[in-house]
């Protein structure tokens, strides 16, 4: 047993951590939130040369061919720094779809371009938010909110047939019969811009059917709670950081802050969240890395701790800065909006609260 | 990343299993005894006898102490395949070969090394543990039982509270003060007292659960020679941290007779798992989180790290789970689990689980003792304001 990343993988996230944390500040965020372009494209470009677009592609179509154990780390240093850019939806939810392909012409086709970094992909693969009907090489219908659907290359997303099978179909979203368009104005995290479009007969290729369309959006289900997981995980052990750093400065009936019990605990039962959360999501890299019997549960476990953890941590982060906490110069908000994003996105605690109790009560 | 059995440990394992097959088939049902039974004591005496035999005794200790010379994994191996029987290993591991050995081997000279180490491991002496005090709980080093110097002998005068098994132990490891004109932490000394010595009176305490699993114990004159301190005159605080350090590190160890997720998945039946969905997953998550942490901590100390101070959560976690854990299972269950008599283990689980877990959560450092430790050494807050800081312990003001 050895319940740990290797030496190798460490050096990879704290080289990222360093780039991140130097690239990506806060007055980039709220620069990014006031522009025009839905993600940072510079950002964007900087991670592509890094290789983080080619991470989990197989060399053989442009890639790194490495495995999740690194995109999980990846994902925790996004997480920490929030970075707007569409990293989840491209890499580690449509490259690793397209991966699971058993069609080597499809592989070659779309793969190249995403390690390239000259496609970026939107996912919808939650029921309610909208919905496709496919039908002879075609989809129509409606979808949204999805993240980067307005800026997006190519779309996955699950649709219907005309038996009301399930399936799954790619789409180029820049095609002439999508309407589209990003959902700006206030809303609750303005830096994952969420697009909605309308499809007219729009081409779509069809990447699998029934059974097997099945088995790919339950593959790619846990794959995104794993990641998501520990992108919570980034953006908690952030939210703990501030939170601490800040009750060091700001003094109170003559102290600092930090020397109070009620803010010490306080923090310490958010490191304690933390923890478990960062177990419970290590857990859930071993199942994904080794593709184990036990990766649906995995997958719950990892997600639902680390979504208590963010929430909280997110929470206590604001509550700890006071008043200034509230405002727009502070930060706080850029985390505890996210905190709540995360929560819902790709299955909220009562959805993967009763895949795990299923889970626990079939394996009796 | 590997969270398999290595193919060395899986040998292990097969090992340990196929032992305990043949050793332990006393022990597949639950132990009809009360609390603190000191035949309990007993069956965990000739329990360890027989690990010491079979070669189970103290698996991650260096060979030359007796022990194994295996890792602190196979250490683990070998409690998940004990814990699947009902041993009564409590009064041996808890105390003596967690807490009392550890600290001899580290602060010891070798001749009580040499008395105590081995004995112990071989299923021969029994530990209980004099720290706390009635005035000396989280306030550890504020004990007040006094030891003076009697030509090559101390004389100890004082009184010990909550320990566990002091009506069978054959020896103590007890913290005493041996100069009150020094500041508090300053003026400790750390001793050995055999159990047996005269002027020791222990009377067992009625707990919450209507059973005695502590004691108090009453020392007057009690005589105990030079080479019975360990460590120098004025360490005994180094001295006891040791012993705190692995205290709160096994505190979390888990045990058949308490309840777990599982079990409470068993008592809420299909409604009820239905109508507490979320609460049972987020149960379930910390349960899940704390063993996986666990692991972690291991991988850690099998690389040769030292031990990390956020592992203090452990007990923190647990105690606080188990109470949850317990009390949902009591409401599960109704007035017919409320009133369950021994007979009904699994009824039995969770009124032991919500009685023990409120002990759990003050003993071996409070929730708020360690919510302060996790904050100070791991998030590096400032530490509490002192007002005895530098005042010697005769000048301090006490009340009730």
């Amino acid at each position: 047993m050895n319940f740990d990343f290797s030496a190798d993988q460490k050096e990879l996230a704290d080289h990222a951590r360093r780039f991140l944390g130097e690239s990506c500040t806060f007055d980039r965020l709220r620069d990014n939130m006031a522009g025009e372009e839905a993600y940072d494209r510079s950002l964007w470009q900087q991670m592509v040369e890094l290789g983080w677009t080619a991470i989990n592609i197989p060399e053989a179509q442009g890639g790194l061919g490495m495995g999740s154990l690194e995109l999980c780390l990846l994902s925790e240093e996004v997480g920490r720094v929030l970075a707007p850019v569409p990293f989840f939806s491209t890499v580690c939810l449509g490259a690793h779809i397209l991966n699971q392909l058993g069609q080597e012409s499809l592989r070659e086709q779309y793969l190249p371009p995403i390690a390239a970094g000259e496609s970026v992909v939107a996912v919808a693969l939650m029921p309610g938010l909208g919905q496709l009907e496919y039908a002879d090489g075609c989809a129509s219908g409606a979808l949204g909110p999805v993240a980067w659907l307005g800026a997006a290359d190519l779309l996955i997303s699950r649709a219907r047939d005309n038996h009301g099978t399930e399936c799954l179909v790619l789409i180029d979203a820049k095609h002439a019969t999508v309407a589209r368009r990003n959902i700006d104005g206030v809303v609750l995290d303005g830096l994952v811009r969420h697009g909605q479009a309308e499809f007219s007969a729009t081409p779509a290729r069809l990447l699998a059917s029934g059974d097997e369309a099945r088995r790919l959006i339950e593959l790619a289900l846990a794959q995104a709670a794993i990641l998501t997981a520990f992108e919570q995980l980034g953006g908690a052990q952030a939210c703990c950081e501030m939170a601490r750093d800040y009750s060091l400065e700001r003094y109170t009936f003559g102290r600092v802050i930090g020397g109070y019990q009620a803010i010490k605990h306080k923090l310490a039962d958010v490191q304690v969240e933390i923890e478990l959360a960062r177990s419970n999501a290590y857990y859930g890299a071993w199942a994904l890395a080794t593709d184990a019997a036990e990766l649906a549960r995995a997958a719950a476990l990892a997600r639902i701790s680390a979504t208590e953890a963010f929430t909280l941590a997110a929470e206590e982060n604001l509550q700890v800065h006071g008043g200034i906490g509230y405002t727009w110069e502070a930060n706080c908000h850029f985390y505890y909006q996210r905190a709540r994003l995360l929560a819902i996105n790709y299955g909220n605690a009562d959805y993967w609260s009763q895949q795990l109790l299923a889970g626990l009560q079939a394996a009796h | 990343m590997d969270f398999n059995d290595s193919a060395e440990e899986a040998a292990f394992r097969a090992e340990v299993r196929a032992w305990l097959q043949q050793n332990a088939s006393d022990y597949t049902e639950p132990l009809a005894l009360r609390q603190g039974d000191p035949r309990i004591a007993e069956m965990g005496r000739s329990w360890q006898k027989q690990k010491a035999k079979g070669g189970f005794a103290a698996i991650s200790w260096p060979v030359e102490a007796g022990g194994r010379g295996a890792s602190p994994i196979e250490e683990v191996i070998f409690a998940e395949e004990e814990g699947r029987y009902h041993v009564p290993v409590g009064p041996f591991v808890g105390i003596g070969i967690n807490l009392a050995v550890p600290t001899i081997r580290a602060h010891g000279t070798p001749e009580q090394i040499e008395k105590f180490a081995r004995p112990t491991l071989l299923g021969e002496i029994l530990w209980c543990q004099l720290f706390s005090e009635p005035g000396a709980g989280s306030d550890l080093a504020a004990v007040r039982t006094r030891a003076t110097r009697d030509g090559d002998d101390w004389l100890v005068n004082g009184q010990k509270v909550w320990t566990s098994w002091a009506h069978t132990a054959d020896w103590g490891i007890m913290l005493a003060r041996t100069d009150p004109e020094q500041a508090k932490h300053k003026g400790l000394s750390f001793f050995l007292v055999d159990m047996r010595s005269a002027g020791i009176d222990v009377r067992p305490i009625r707990s919450i659960s209507g059973e005695s699993e502590f004691n108090e114990v009453f020392l007057t004159d009690v005589r105990i020679p030079d080479s019975q301190r360990l460590g120098a005159v004025g360490d005994g605080w180094k001295v006891a941290m040791t012993t705190l350090m692995n205290e709160r590190a096994s505190a979390a160890d888990q045990s058949q007779s308490l309840p777990d997720v599982e079990s409470l998945l068993a008592a809420l039946g299909e409604q009820g798992r239905a109508a507490n969905t979320r609460q049972l997953a987020s149960l379930y998550a910390r349960e899940q989180g704390l063993k996986y942490f666990g692991l972690r901590q291991l991988t850690r100390l099998s690389q040769g790290g030292n031990p990390d101070p956020i592992s203090v959560m452990s007990k923190l976690v647990y105690a606080n789970l188990l109470q949850d854990v317990s009390a949902l299972g009591l409401d599960a269950l109704g007035l017919p689990g409320a009133f369950a008599g021994r007979e009904n283990h699994e009824a039995k689980k969770f009124q032991y689980g919500y009685q023990w877990s409120a002990a759990l959560r003050i003993a071996g450092g409070a929730d708020e003792i360690l919510r302060n430790q996790i904050a100070e050494r791991v998030l590096g807050l400032p530490g509490e304001i002192r007002s005895d800081k530098g005042v010697p312990f005769s000048q301090l003001p006490v009340g009730r």
